[in-house]
């Protein structure tokens, strides 16, 4: 148990919090009330990704509720000891606001923040950060065949606007599809941003090919995807938003990484991305040499990294719930205090 | 036309054209007076458009003045990093009711948009440059949106804290919405252009009804000139007249119109009605009036026509006619006066046949005794000389008593011959008609007279036309006529001359000109030449030119004579009835 304490008390020190705050003693107890967009419709609790799957060792599943919530219980036999609290309820499908207000009026432990939420902490909101593990970048639909028009858009984006207001400086800009902590190599794909070349190549595209439709899969990304379309307006190309759930010529997405190892993680995005990479990269200039030719043609365009945020109410305490890669990690948190 | 029927016409139109003329005063009074109504209300639904405008606007300037004053807005001007206030404009648009805001940093750059999120960092430059924005007062702008640009009413408010600056631009779109809380009368419609393309789109026309397109000249003119328009669109009871105001923003551009539209089905069923009620007043007063005019024109002509038939009684010779006066008006009078002429007039006739009748025995016995005195005196002579050889001169009584036997039968001849004469003047036989070329008629005649032409020294002409038509008329009085015509012209040119017979048609009848250019006659003698035994000559019997009246006359014809002293005589002699 001594152990038990000292990892806790190393882990407080490493996110950064007041000893005093840490030094609060560990209770066991209590339910932990998660909130999360994500609306998982398998029949089945998922066993693999981040998130959910992340609770697997720790908790096991007891209440299963594909879409709306799912009840872990805490498992006394865990490989590094039962956890603090007694279950963890996770509710799906609710949107960032109503997250907020819920942790605002004490019904959600844990949140999902998004951007911006992280700078407007509110009193005894603790913030977990992962490292930039997503990556939000344009997929073209095979329909936008004249690459003018992809370099254009790629040209056309004002990165640096989006991630100072939309994102409020969380994440980073990029041009590649690895971060630059996990590939080392990603400042070599700096994207570029002229408005002038971008009207120049899509003035040269056939008119046709100059209306596109901007699919977004995460309403999230609605508001970026708005930039993008005023941006694309600007250098000469219609595009217009395309209604959540349909896919347009052009899709604005975003993808987990799932290593750390940048193999794994390249083919793990480009299987979220559908894009085309060897099945065995041996070293890290094979993985450059694949990412390069993926990147080549624009086909896809990467736009930023991003970190995944939580919110964690004012009764949680403990070391940071989630690790560097965005992993779930409940085990070493407990609650303060009577649920309210 | 008769009287009768002119009398009725002009009493006919005369209605027509009075209720003609009435229709159309009252259709010009009732189109101005609509003009008047339509432009009060025009005027009404103008006054209330500015005072909701003037609301919005006050509502508008409230809003944005409250965002200026308040803490957000404050927290934004002073904050060294804005970009963190990206959402706020949406939120605060929302409290305070706004369709449109943006907040602007004093650089111009857009920090947070309510309409169009996406915009931020975009430069509103227009803010920079107008520089003082005086609270209190909105204007309109064109506002960009996502999917378009729109008309706004909208307001700036400043704050400055230290020296930084930020704008708050809120407004309310110009819409559907706007034009729904005016209250419009019935038959009226209000219409809001707005300009946001620069040539004129039809699909910026807000408002009920169709006709957009119809408008644009009206539209184009109003925002061309920054003028109020009048306009009718459209005809008939689709017809509507539309007011149009010019709306301008900040800087003097018109950037719409609003359009006041009335329908005038209105008025073109008031007008229909009214020329309905017009026809149907016009057709009843068109009937009354014939009636009426049929009445009063046969009360007021039945006189004047009973004194037409007595003219034409009197004209045809019944001289003792009379007209029956039944009133004591002017018609009345010039009946009685009709009365009065036509008693003169048989006494004057009576007085003047007795004179000719007195006349006519006394040249009848004058003639007679001229006639008869010639033959005598040689009777009376030879008779004596017979009486007084037998007593002086016994031996020679004999041969005297032979000679004067001979004198006294030849004497006596003539006097048998000239009773003969008078004898066949009264015995004129009526005419035995039958078709008859008088052209034919006129050679064979003339060939008669051939040598005693010649021996009188007078050539003889003859200007027949070929057209002239046949006319029934007895042969051998016809040729009695023309031969005495013929004698008379010879006796009128002793010293010879030309003899011109001439025919022609005239209409469908003919006319006969014998012509001479003998001494000619005086007026006097044109007037009494038909005058039974009345004659110029020193000789002959006085009847020649009277049977040949009297030949004219018995086949409907007419005999004239025109001439003047030393220019000859011509006798025209008209024959009307015409045959194949």
């Amino acid at each position: 148990m001594c152990s038990r304490w000292l990892a806790v008390y190393s882990l407080l020190a490493l996110a950064g919090l007041p000893l005093a705050q840490a030094a609060t003693r560990p209770r066991y107890g209590g339910v932990l009330r998660v909130e999360i967009r994500e609306n998982i419709e398998s029949v089945d609790p998922p066993d693999s990704g981040t998130g959910l799957a992340d609770l697997m060792g720790a908790f096991s599943i007891t209440r299963w509720e594909a879409g709306l919530r799912a009840t872990y219980a805490a498992d006394n036999n865990a490989p590094g000891g039962r956890p603090f609290v007694d279950a963890v309820e996770v509710r799906m499908g609710r949107p960032l606001r109503d997250q907020s207000i819920d942790l605002e009026v004490g019904k959600a432990d844990v949140i999902e923040l998004g951007a911006g939420e992280s700078r407007r902490g509110a009193a005894g909101r603790k913030i977990w950060m992962s490292a930039p593990v997503r990556i939000v970048a344009l997929v073209f639909g095979p329909r936008v065949e004249d690459a003018r028009i992809r370099e254009g858009l790629a040209l056309a984006v004002d990165r640096t606007a989006i991630l100072n207001v939309l994102l409020q400086r969380q994440g980073e800009i990029s041009g590649a599809l690895l971060p630059q902590w996990i590939s080392g190599y990603a400042f070599l794909f700096q994207p570029a941003a002229d408005l002038g070349r971008a009207r120049t190549l899509i003035a040269a595209a056939p008119p046709g090919a100059r209306n596109l439709s901007l699919g977004v899969e995460d309403g999230g990304l609605r508001a970026m995807a708005d930039r993008v379309a005023l941006n694309a307006r600007d250098a000469g190309l219609t595009v217009t938003t395309a209604p959540q759930g349909n896919a347009g010529d052009v899709r604005l997405v975003d993808a987990q990484v799932a290593s750390s190892d940048p193999a794994r993680a390249l083919a793990g995005i480009a299987a979220a991305l559908g894009l085309i990479v060897p099945a065995r990269m041996e070293n890290a200039e094979a993985v450059y040499n694949a990412e390069r030719a993926v990147l080549e043609g624009f086909r896809v365009v990467p736009l930023f990294h991003l970190p995944d945020v939580y919110g964690a109410g004012p009764r949680v305490r403990g070391a940071a719930g989630i690790s560097p890669l965005g992993q779930w990690k409940f085990g070493n948190v407990w609650l303060e205090g009577d649920r309210p | 036309m008769t009287f009768r029927t002119r009398l009725l016409l002009i009493f006919t139109l005369a209605v027509v054209a009075s209720v003609g003329v009435v229709e159309l005063l009252v259709q010009k009074a009732t189109r101005r007076e609509f003009e008047r109504m339509d432009a009060a209300r025009s005027d009404a639904l103008v006054t209330q458009f500015r005072k909701e405008f003037d609301r919005r606007s006050q509502e508008v300037v409230r809003a944005v003045g409250g965002i200026g004053r308040s803490d957000s807005a404050l927290n934004i001007a002073i904050s060294p990093d804005p970009t963190s206030f990206y959402g706020e404009a949406g939120e605060l648009a929302a409290a305070h009711s706004l369709d449109l805001l943006e907040l602007v940093a004093g650089d111009g750059a857009i920090v947070s948009s309510a309409e169009w999120p996406a915009r931020f960092g975009y430069r509103e430059d227009w803010l920079v440059e107008h520089g003082d924005w005086r609270e209190g007062q909105a204007f309109l702008r064109r506002a960009e949106l996502p999917d378009g640009v729109t008309l706004a009413l909208a307001a700036v408010s400043t704050v400055t804290a230290g020296d930084r600056k930020l704008f708050v631009v809120g407004g309310q779109q110009l819409d559907q919405a706007f034009l729904s809380s005016l209250v419009l009368p019935d038959g009226m419609r209000a219409l809001l252009y707005r300009s946001l393309q620069p040539k004129f789109a039809a699909e910026q026309m807000l408002g009920p009804g169709p006709r957009s397109a119809e408008l644009r000249a009206l539209v184009e003119d109003t925002l061309a000139r920054k003028r109020e328009r009048y306009r009718i669109v459209g005809r008939g009871a689709d017809a509507e007249s539309f007011h149009a105001l010019p709306l301008a923003g900040y800087d003097g551009a018109a950037l719409g119109a609003l359009l006041i539209g009335s329908s005038r089905r209105g008025l073109a069923e008031l007008e229909s009605k009214q020329l309905r009620y017009g026809i149907e007043v016009a057709a009843f007063g068109i009937l009354m009036s014939v009636a009426l005019g049929a009445w009063a024109t046969a009360r007021v002509t039945r006189p004047v026509e009973r004194l037409a038939r007595s003219a034409t009684a009197v004209a045809a010779g019944n001289w003792d006619t009379t007209v029956e006066v039944t009133s004591g008006d002017e018609i009345g009078r010039l009946a009685l006066a009709f009365n009065r002429m036509t008693e003169e007039l048989m006494a004057q006739r009576e007085r003047l046949v007795q004179a000719e009748r007195v006349a006519a025995w006394r040249e009848l016995a004058r003639r007679l005794a001229h006639e008869l005195k010639n033959p005598l005196f040689p009777l009376q002579i030879t008779v004596e000389n017979m009486q007084r050889a037998r007593s002086q001169y016994p031996e020679q009584f004999d041969e005297v008593f032979r000679e004067g036997s001979q004198t006294l039968l030849a004497e006596l001849g003539n006097l048998k011959q000239i009773v003969a004469r008078f004898s066949d003047f009264a015995k004129m036989p009526a005419p035995e008609m039958q078709p008859l070329d008088f052209n034919r008629l006129i050679g064979e005649t003339m060939k008669l007279f051939e040598a005693q032409l010649a021996r009188a020294g007078i050539a003889a002409r003859e200007e027949l036309d070929p057209a002239a038509p046949t006319v029934m008329a007895d042969p051998e009085q016809m040729t009695r006529a023309l031969r005495n015509l013929i004698l008379n012209a010879i006796d009128a040119m002793p010293q010879g001359g030309t003899l011109t017979v001439r025919t022609r048609r005239l209409g469908p009848g003919l006319r006969l000109e014998v012509a001479d250019t003998g001494q000619g006659l005086t007026p006097e003698e044109c007037g009494r030449l038909f005058t039974p035994y009345y004659t110029t000559k020193t000789h002959g019997t006085g009847l020649g030119l009277a049977i040949v009246q009297s030949v004219v006359s018995d086949h409907h014809g007419r005999i004239s004579v025109a001439g003047a002293p030393g220019k000859g005589a011509t006798f025209q002699i008209d024959l009307g009835d015409r045959t194949g």
